[in-house]
């Protein structure tokens, strides 16, 4: 959600290109997580769809079946646990970030409004079930709506500077990539898609919920990037709101470090169920012992393990330096192989028989185009990776 | 009438007067030297001069000075004109002159054959409540663009002079040396075109009155921002504990909670429901 606030400054670099890609990604997202419910199903005798698999590490075990039952689970898990965490500490050093630079004649300093953001957080190491959590997701969506609605008001409001003539045809080859990685990685969700079918009342509207998602989603980001570079042109910075006059700036800074706040609760329950399900539950086979009592209420070891977790993305969030560089390695790995190079790699796996050829060609299609974009965003950011650690060491 | 006849010991003592004020004052201005202490700081960009008066030193400056100048050069069309920036720290082989005097002082300090002069003028003044403090009461720096290991194809190649307009900077209580080690930026206007010159300094300790003895420092006068510093310092420590704390207290809590609130298997004691298993 935060990297909507991005998507201006990628059509800084791409032009009407980073507009068609905003309208391609979405597509192309839309397919690969339908692609991915598909793989829960199977036919059975009387032609119909039973849902055999459960999740996201299901799948992938089904594809290694025969000679490697549990290896395609714990790769999805891994991949699963970095992208959930990494997702927390961005969390926490966007919110520490916002708040250090909405207030920097006091003498806070940004890992202490980190300290201060987990304590807020704290509290999330309660979390029962993912009704809590939805109702967080509200609040978060509330706010993320307020901050448009304030940026496009002040964009209207400008409307008769806008600079139709500087919206670019060609593309920065250099800078372009930055671009990409911000489009592409504002619509990953396939994380949540497996539990979300799972827990819907009627799993047959999946598929025209998701196309009703990613088209309102797709034309919002789109409306939003455009008028937002239209107003500042040139000028277009990094995170859109550090354009705006310092008053507004500041209603709009504490409207996002609360959507940073909220979004919190997402990644990190999503992120513990992971490592309950994998590590402490399953009756007995699993490594550890069972986490939750006989009452179904969680043991007092199992809120300090949470707390623990909570407590690791803050050290995380302080101690790593250029978070947000870490973040597109990461992201380019584990993001772009979740969500475009796993499903279709499933799909043709698990489906083949019964696949026709056009989908086999997007299937393969989105496999190569899902790696050459992982590999550009791995080498670049190890370049920046690297860049920033020789001016930091040359300082 | 009388007082127009200059008698030969009138002339002959007045002689003697020139000749002794000259002796004298070059002998006040030798003893004012200017020393350059540069290879005793560990820092490579981090300048130390000493200006001394009558064998004792008078003031001393230890800085890091960057410099960015924007010039004009000629654009490849051969008609427009581009401004560049040349950026340039102070070195530490400069020659150093100086003055001092009991309210105000000042520095310069020139590298490159003259090239390049920097010029702190000090002043001490009495403020309200019987405060005396110091301060820097302008700058001017003098650069010559046609020289060419800094300014690459300036346009108007010449010396340019920029100063500082109605500057109070470094406000150091009397009788202490300033001592500040993140960046302060002066900004100074140049002649040239009214470009604005940015000198840059960090790592500074300066004193340009009342050095107690030979080069040492008096008492330090820390900036707010190290002062801060401190504290931002001090801060996530402090909060880190309580966050331990909080969560120490949440667990030990919630487990008594768990305690006292466990649920017993209730059996039924009314035995009419029995009939119905």
């Amino acid at each position: 959600g935060m990297f909507v606030l991005g998507l201006p400054y990628a059509i800084l670099h791409g032009g009407y290109l980073g507009l068609f890609l905003i309208i391609f990604a979405a597509v192309v997202c839309c397919y690969t997580g339908k692609i991915l419910i598909a793989c829960l199903y199977e036919e059975d005798e009387d032609g119909r769809l039973v849902r055999v698999r459960e999740s996201y590490v299901d799948i992938a075990n089904a594809c290694c079946a025969p000679r490697f039952p549990t290896l395609g689970g714990h790769i999805v898990n891994v991949a699963q646990i970095i992208e959930l965490v990494m997702t927390c500490i961005l969390y926490v050093v966007v919110s520490g970030n916002l708040m250090y630079n909405s207030f920097p004649t006091m003498p806070i300093s940004q890992k202490s409004w980190a300290i201060l953001a987990t304590v807020a957080l704290l509290p999330c190491a309660f979390l029962k079930s993912l009704k809590a959590v939805s109702k967080f997701s509200l609040l978060c969506t509330m706010a993320h709506f307020v901050i448009n609605v304030l940026v496009i008001a002040y964009c209207l409001s400008r409307a008769r500077d806008w600079a139709w003539d500087k919206v670019k045809f060609y593309i920065d080859v250099k800078k372009f990539p930055i671009s990409i990685g911000i489009i592409v990685f504002s619509y990953t969700s396939q994380i949540f898609l497996p539990s979300m079918e799972g827990s819907m009342s009627k799993p047959s509207d999946f598929h025209c919920m998701m196309n009703w998602t990613h088209i309102a989603a797709c034309i919002l980001k789109g409306l939003f990037a455009l008028v937002a570079y239209l107003t500042w042109a040139d000028a277009t910075k990094e995170v859109i709101t550090d354009n705006l006059p310092s008053t507004i700036r500041a209603v709009v800074n504490i409207f996002l470090v609360a959507k940073a706040l909220l979004s919190y609760p997402l990644p990190f329950f999503a992120a513990v169920e992971v490592f309950e399900k994998s590590f402490f539950q399953d009756g007995g086979r699993a490594t550890f012992p069972d986490c939750y009592g006989g009452d179904g209420r969680i043991k007092p070891w199992g809120l300090a393990l949470r707390c623990t977790l909570v407590v690791f993305t803050l050290l995380m969030a302080v101690f790593v330096p250029h978070f947000a560089l870490l973040m597109g390695l990461t992201g380019s790995l584990t993001g772009a192989g979740l969500c475009f190079l796993l499903p279709s790699l499933f799909h043709l796996r698990l489906l083949w028989r019964k696949l026709l050829w056009h989908q086999v060609f997007f299937d393969v299609a989105i496999f190569v185009i899902g790696g050459i974009c992982s590999i550009s965003g791995f080498i670049h950011s190890m370049e920046g990776l690297i860049e920033a650690f020789k001016y930091n060491i040359e300082e | 009438m009388g007082r127009l006849d200059f008698s030969t010991t009138e002339s002959a003592r007045l002689l003697l007067l020139a000749v002794f004020g000259v002796l004298a004052l070059s002998v006040v201005l030798a003893e004012q030297e200017g020393e350059n202490l540069s290879g005793l700081s560990n820092n490579p960009d981090k300048a130390i001069f000493a200006v001394r008066e009558n064998g004792t030193t008078c003031l001393m400056v230890e800085f890091a000075v960057r410099f960015l100048v924007p010039y004009d050069v000629l654009a490849l069309n051969g008609i427009d004109l581009i401004t560049e920036q040349a950026a340039f720290t102070l070195p530490r082989g400069a020659e150093i002159e100086g003055t001092c005097g009991s309210t105000e002082s000042e520095i310069q300090i020139s590298w490159k054959n003259n090239a390049y002069t920097l010029r702190i003028y000090f002043s001490k003044e009495l403020r309200e409540k019987d405060i005396e403090i110091w301060k820097i009461s302008k700058v001017q720096f003098v650069y010559d663009s046609s020289e060419t290991s800094h300014f690459i194809n300036a346009y108007n190649p010449g010396k340019h002079t920029a100063s500082t307009h109605h500057l109070s900077a470094l406000v150091t209580p009397a009788g202490q040396s300033y001592v500040c080690a993140a960046q302060q930026t002066l900004t100074l206007i140049s002649s040239d075109h009214q470009k604005g010159i940015t000198v840059s300094m960090y790592d500074v300790q300066i004193q340009p009155f009342d050095i107690a003895s030979d080069f040492m420092f008096s008492e330090a006068y820390k900036c707010i921002t190290d002062q801060r510093e401190r504290l931002e310092e001090t801060l996530p420590l402090i909060l880190s504990f309580i966050l331990a704390l909080i969560i120490v207290i949440t667990v030990v809590v919630y487990h008594f909670h768990l305690k006292l609130t466990a649920v017993q298997p209730v059996l039924p004691r009314d035995r009419s429901m029995y009939k119905n298993m």
